[in-house]
């Protein structure tokens, strides 16, 4: 049955929760074959119709192209669907894990979305930039704040970090900060930082 | 993938996609040249008339459009008298992930192909019956843990939005201050890893 | 919403304190508080008011409605009425729970209060419970539902606009005939209500 390939991608998208399974070159380009050659299909049955004189095979033809044009439109939703649920999954990482992706989730990118992906942290942070005089970072304040400063744990040994007055502190795991608010919400939310009610 | 499948219409919609590949019995009212492959159990070159096979929702779509209808189409079985009876007998009982996962978007396809109306009926019917389970299950008033594993994919989106908003409604009622937590793709990306780490070692 | 959004929109509530400070008026986007004076009663937003009592700046002088015996009645009333009964505030849950957690001492038989306003909302949910189910079962084309506060709208706030959403669908195009509904009809992108609300 025409139309698999393009499922069997959809369903491949459909079985990852919360993760992006490595883009399946082999698959998108076998269902970019299969819509090719159904063109084919078309475009032989209405030669074949043009010179066939008998109306009754034209019009039992129209059956052939109408089957044909449906495994297109099928495939191509399909494709389209691929590509554009991975864009989207891939938009909701930029605003979970920040602008630098893990290299495990990486790998499983084409080149091209890898490069949506850098373009689309640029632009986000040049539209942060313009807010404003001097930008609003619009990834912090995820929730509403309660108090200006609150306390963290470090669960992992991150090294150096530089707060925005300049001074740096050394983060080690199970070391334990009384920070702004909003300097640590990031940390917060790519898991380095634990937040201690 | 971190994403709410939405539902048809909608392009781009995964769930309806996977919903729309499900097969229908059907019969072809008239030859199909050069289709003969469509059927695997025969080697023709053409499709013959009367031919029956099962063909996936999206395809009965657009061969049974308006007068030219290339194919007659029948119910699938379990939307057939004797799975209506059963679900009218009692909606609450039915395992409806064994019937079908995507028991209410087919037949809301299928419906079109029902002249009389009983499977719209009969959707509706089970929807609104099934739905205080759903909501009672998500608000931890439920005993019976095997229920969850008997709902349709549409219940159980239903289920774990319920769900969510409990947990946090719940969570705010004893919890002070908004904490700030890692988020939800860092939390599962992290666990992944240790699982893998677990197999490894 | 998340239950701590609706906070956020509860504090904006006005509620009397007595600060036990000087200060001149504070110029806010919201709106001036003040000036304070000590011993001297001032309404401020209910987020500055809980704010200044964490750092012992002020006494909380409790709403109106925060007593044993108003709230007794209501939660009779409750009980006997089919229907919601109205509540003295808007933001109840979010003022009891406000209140009650920082400034406890500033409510007179806060411990009673705290168990009669718990009553009443484990009333007022069995209900609102019992009524979502009796709207989706009869399932006309509207219902209405009177004196709900925001956290009870909240609470059934995906639910009940998806489920009756899923039934819309089932109904309509009822008489409509075999059609191609995925393309025939305009896009309706994302039912996620967690997102929307």
């Amino acid at each position: 049955m025409y139309g698999e390939k393009g499922f069997a991608l959809i369903k491949e998208l459909s079985r990852c929760k919360e993760t992006l399974p490595p883009y399946n070159t082999d698959l998108v380009n076998a269902v970019s074959n299969e819509i090719k050659q159904l063109l084919e299909q078309i475009k032989d049955a209405q030669s074949t119709s043009d010179n066939e004189s008998a109306l009754v095979t034209a019009g039992s033809k129209i059956s052939t192209i109408t089957i044909a044009h449906a495994g297109i439109k099928r495939n191509l939703r399909c494709l389209l669907s691929y590509h554009y649920n991975r864009i989207k999954c891939l938009r909701t990482m930029r605003w979970e894990f920040g602008s630098i992706l893990p290299a495990d989730i990486k790998v499983n990118l084409s080149a091209e979305e890898i490069e949506w992906f850098s373009k689309y942290s640029q632009m986000l942070a040049s539209y942060m930039r313009s807010i404003g005089d001097e930008g609003v970072n619009l990834a912090i304040d995820m929730k509403p704040p309660k108090a200006l400063y609150i306390e963290v744990r470090c669960l992992v040994d991150y090294g150096r970090f530089e707060l925005t007055d300049g001074s740096v502190l050394l983060l080690k795991k199970d070391s334990r900060h009384y920070l702004p608010r909003s300097e640590c919400e990031e940390l917060i939310r790519q898991g380095v930082f634990q937040h201690i009610v | 993938m971190a994403l709410h499948p939405s539902y048809a219409p909608n392009f781009y919609s995964i769930e309806d996609i996977l919903a729309t590949q499900e097969r229908i019995p059907c019969k072809f009212l008239g030859n199909v040249p050069d289709m003969g492959h469509l059927n695997p159990s025969t080697l023709e070159k053409d499709l013959a008339a009367g031919t029956v096979l099962e063909l996936p929702v999206w395809l009965v779509q657009e061969l049974s459009l308006g007068r030219h209808s290339i194919v007659a189409t029948e119910l699938p079985k379990i939307y057939k008298e004797s799975y209506r009876e059963i679900l009218k007998a009692d909606a609450c009982a039915v395992d409806l992930h064994k019937f079908n996962l995507y028991f209410y978007e087919l037949g809301k396809h299928i419906k079109h192909f029902d002249r009389k109306g009983d499977v719209h009926d009969i959707l509706l019917h089970t929807f609104k019956t099934r739905f205080r389970q759903i909501m009672d299950l998500a608000d931890h008033s439920v005993s019976d843990p095997t229920v969850q594993e008997r709902l349709e994919t549409l219940e159980a989106r239903l289920f774990s939005d319920a769900y969510d908003a409990r947990t946090k409604l719940n969570a705010w009622l004893v919890e002070s201050g908004a904490i700030l937590e890692a988020a939800n793709m860092v939390v599962n990306h992290k666990k992944r890893k240790r699982m893998n780490l677990d197999i490894i070692m | 919403m998340n239950p701590d959004e609706a906070e956020f929109l509860g504090e904006k509530q006005f509620i009397s304190i007595i600060p036990t400070f000087n200060s001149g008026v504070v110029h806010l986007i919201s709106g001036d508080v003040g000036p304070f004076r000590a011993s001297l009663p001032t309404r401020v937003p209910l987020w500055m008011a809980i704010n200044l009592k964490q750092q012992q700046k002020c006494k909380i002088q409790h709403p109106e409605w925060m007593n044993v015996d108003q709230l007794e009645r209501i939660k009779e009333d409750e009980k006997k009425d089919k229907f919601f009964t109205k509540m003295p505030s808007e933001q109840y849950m979010i003022e009891a729970k406000l209140l009650l957690g920082c400034a406890s001492d500033d409510v007179p038989k806060a411990d009673d209060i705290r168990t009669i306003i718990k009553d009443i909302w484990d009333i007022r949910m069995a209900k609102l419970r019992s009524s979502v189910n009796n709207v989706l079962k009869s399932a006309d084309s509207y219902a209405e539902f009177k004196n709900l506060t925001v956290m009870e709208i909240n609470s059934i706030r995906p639910i009940l606009p998806h489920a009756l959403d899923q039934i819309y669908r089932m109904k309509i195009n009822k008489h409509q005939g075999a059609q191609s509904t995925t393309l025939s009809t305009p896009f309706r992108t994302s039912t996620s209500f967690s997102n929307l609300s």
